[in-house]
């Protein structure tokens, strides 16, 4: 992991030194960083499988397999959906 | 960027963006417009990040739902009952190519030891050139990456291919062989 930017140093120390205004709203509090690293990871992971998804349906479609193509479509769309549900519920 | 190599003063604050106001005697607009330090210009928010990751999803999950649109309507059998040889055109282990189900489609027909007659398409199921068949080593060969196909059964053996060749159906008339339609 990087180390936060308000512990990098400065780009230009003669600028007045603002940071604070900047990130004092977008830094998680202590406890939640792990959290939202958690969250990030298992975002990823959803995002490999629907990209195995993609994958196999495509290798399924050429194969002439396509009547239970719907089924990984299916599961695709629910992972859409949760993270659409996540970024609403984020506003 | 100032042609004089000097810094431009301290940003506003990103909570309290300038107003658009001109150069002198104010902030300048494009502070405001985009009023992260530089210092800090690699935060990236949080919803700003989910929001592209839910983009991302959206595509794959399109991507899926129009191969699985695309798989029910498209047809797995194609072509109609044509005439394609006659028996005595293709000796024992040797092939005979020809068009089916369009004249642009190449198939190959295979005149296997014990009499029996197979077709597949010559379309590689890697990235589709052309099989042909060997006779002296008995097997359907792909030049463009060395993919073998049996020629018993059409299943890919070696190379690159995973898929069998699409098969064409025959039947027997009289002396002529009659192809039936092509099946994935």
């Amino acid at each position: 992991m990087s180390r936060p930017v308000r512990d990098r140093p400065r780009v230009n120390p003669e600028a007045p030194d603002n940071r604070a205004d900047v990130l004092g709203a977008r830094e998680p509090l202590p406890g939640r960083q792990a959290l939202l690293l958690a969250a990030l990871l298992i975002g990823l992971v959803l995002m490999g499988l629907q990209l195995w998804l993609l994958t196999v349906a495509l290798d399924m479609y050429l194969a002439g397999e396509g009547e239970s193509l719907w089924l990984l479509a299916l599961v695709s769309g629910l992972v859409f959906a949760g993270g659409l549900l996540a970024w609403r519920r984020s506003a | 960027m100032s042609g004089n190599g000097r810094r431009p003063a301290a940003a506003p604050a990103v909570n309290r963006p300038a107003s658009p106001s001109p150069r002198r005697g104010g902030t300048s607009r494009w502070r405001g417009e985009f009023p992260y330090h530089w210092d800090a210009d690699d935060v990236v928010a949080r919803r700003e990040l989910l929001g592209l990751a839910v983009l991302a999803s959206g595509a794959l999950f399109a991507g899926t739902a129009v191969l699985a649109a695309m798989g029910r309507l498209r047809e797995r059998r194609r072509g109609s009952a044509r005439p394609v040889a006659r028996l005595a055109d293709v000796p024992e282990g040797r092939a005979y190519y020809f068009n089916y189900p369009g004249e642009d489609d190449q198939a190959v027909l295979l005149h296997l030891p014990g009499g029996r007659f197979v077709a597949y398409s010559q379309k590689c199921t890697h990235l589709s050139c052309a099989v042909y068949f060997q006779e002296e080593h008995n097997r359907l060969f792909c030049p463009c990456h060395d993919g073998v196909f049996n020629p018993q059964t059409g299943e890919a053996v070696a190379g690159p291919p995973q898929r069998p060749l699409p098969r064409i159906a025959l039947r027997r008339e009289g002396d002529t062989l009659i192809a039936l339609e092509e099946t994935p």
